[in-house]
């Protein structure tokens, strides 16, 4: 969800295209709006990009969680109020904050950092020191 | 002559590297004669810190490890689950470590981890004590991923030793070792509005979810973890703004915060604004502070608090601007930094950090140098 949030915020910020061909006749906007849908490849791309910038759950862990969710409820359709469907939810809490906290050991990471450790020759990691 | 040597058994560590235990056993004598010297050089400091946030890396205790010093980091070479944080100066234990029921145990019993039976206070004690006194620890390891309990890794005492968890001042002779102890309540609605910002993103998520486990957490957390507020030395309290009429905050964002600071308590001056003693309401925003919506507003007081005497320093808004957060600080007094614009800076450092525009950030580190200074004077006496 919150992805797509951001993809759709990309594509608002992206959308000053550099290279559309600039019609000769003065009809101007109109016709822009048009081509620039008429194209949805260029955006594609840049969705890609905006997808990596969020840190996901590892994915065992995303497992667990929902797991837990799971029996937790069907625990709990029998008897809300008994010991086994507290423990349950606190179960669910547990793995929830263990999952926060996987998140955020992965925040730090930056993107590029990691890319270039691996790729230092290429343009976007060369380092220029006078 | 005899020959000695220095044994290390696998019950209790005695060993430490700063040469503040040392068991010596002679071999060649006929019967075994050990001779223990305890060499305290220095006394670890405690400080116990009662938060339902887990065991991670929080943003409190991020901030406070920037206060003394130092970043912390998991125990080199150790399980990649250890709960433990070390820095220089200060170690942090997560006291989930304690548990004497893992995940299937407690599921079998039908216990929560906020209830007391799911905790070993006897052996809780016994190590913090030691840690205390100077010696070494094999702490136990629960994994939060797994949910059971790994082999013990090493604790060797450190300055300042801060236990976090969900009992810290639960059982009385714990609560004796301790220095100081910090409390961190949390409103349910905030509560509720910082786990929607935090579970959202999961698969199987939703709010009718979060409600429920809230819910279903709640006898028991009232129970059982409620109850300390009234043994902390400082309590930092969040509440929804008042600010901002209707349901207008969402996310949690703008906030209320109340610092309660206990009176009388050794080493530990409580914060004030203006003049100590009196009732004061500030809103610093006006001709000389241009804020944006929805502002600050700060209030001092005193009263009671469950029975004990306190300060109240109480921040509600946002702080938007450097200039805000310098301001506010020029007018707050007893708060233990070393040089002006020592909170704001330490606030500027961490400006990613959650909280750090409103007065939990604020409060955090106020704490953060609150603890310093009594470390401080704690040395300074010895």
């Amino acid at each position: 969800m919150a992805t797509s949030v951001t993809a759709v915020a990309a594509l608002a910020v992206f959308s000053a295209p550099r290279s559309l061909p600039q019609p000769p006749a003065p009809l101007p906007s109109r016709q822009n709006v048009v081509s620039f849908v008429g194209r949805p490849v260029r955006a594609h791309r840049r969705l890609v990009a905006v997808a990596a910038s969020s840190p996901a759950t590892p994915p065992d862990l995303a497992n667990k969680v929902s797991e837990s969710i799971k029996q937790a409820k069907e625990t709990c359709a029998d008897d809300p109020v008994s010991a086994e469907c507290v423990a349950a939810w606190d179960e669910v809490e547990e793995l929830s904050a263990a999952a926060s906290h996987a998140r955020d050991r992965q925040k730090g990471v930056d993107p590029l950092e990691e890319y270039c450790k691996d790729n230092p020759e290429t343009k976007e990691c060369r380092t220029y020191e006078d | 002559m005899a020959a000695f040597t220095v044994h290390t058994s696998a019950a209790t560590s005695l060993y430490s590297p700063a040469g503040t235990a040392i068991l010596l056993r002679s071999r060649s004598r006929a019967y075994p004669t050990t001779t223990t010297i305890r060499v305290s050089c220095s006394k670890t400091v405690v400080i116990g810190v009662a938060a339902d946030s887990g065991c991670g890396k929080s943003t409190f205790m991020r901030r406070l490890t920037s206060v003394l010093g130092g970043g912390a980091e998991s125990p080199r070479g150790g399980n990649p689950n250890s709960n433990t944080l070390v820095s220089d100066t200060a170690t942090v234990i997560c006291l989930d470590d304690y548990h004497s029921l893992d995940r299937a145990g407690r599921k079998a019993k039908g216990v929560t981890a906020l209830d007391p039976r799911a905790h070993d206070f006897d052996l809780m004690y016994e190590q913090v004590r030691a840690i205390k006194e100077g010696r070494a620890v094999e702490k136990p390891v629960y994994n939060h991923v797994t949910g059971r309990l790994d082999p013990p890794e090493l604790i060797t005492p450190p300055e300042i030793l801060v236990i976090k968890g969900l009992h810290p001042m639960y059982d009385e002779r714990v609560r004796d070792l301790l220095d100081l102890s910090i409390y961190l309540d949390i409103s349910n609605e905030v509560k509720f509005k910082w786990k929607v910002q935090r579970d959202m993103a999961e698969r199987g998520h939703s709010l009718e979810n979060i409600r429920a486990s809230i819910e279903a957490r709640k006898p028991d957390f009232d129970a059982y973890i409620e109850p300390q507020k009234q043994y902390a030395d400082a309590v930092i309290e969040v509440l929804p703004t008042q600010l901002i009429p209707g349901p207008g905050d969402d996310e949690g964002k703008v906030l209320r915060v109340k610092l309660i600071m206990k009176e009388g308590v050794e080493h530990f001056a409580p914060v004030y604004l203006f003049d100590e003693g009196s009732t004061v309401n500030w809103i610093p925003c006006g001709r000389k502070l241009s804020c944006s919506y929805p502002g600050i507003r700060f209030a001092y007081g005193f009263g009671t608090y469950f029975g004990h005497e306190v300060s109240v320093v109480e921040m509600d808004g946002q702080f938007d601007k450097l200039d805000e957060l310098i301001y506010v600080e020029t007018h707050l007094s007893n708060l233990s930094t070393k040089f002006y614009g020592e909170v704001a800076q330490q606030m500027l450092k961490h400006a990613d950090f959650p909280g750090s525009s409103n007065g939990t950030g604020l409060f955090q580190t106020i704490v953060g140098l609150k603890i310093r200074d009594l470390y401080e004077q704690i040395v300074a006496r010895r």
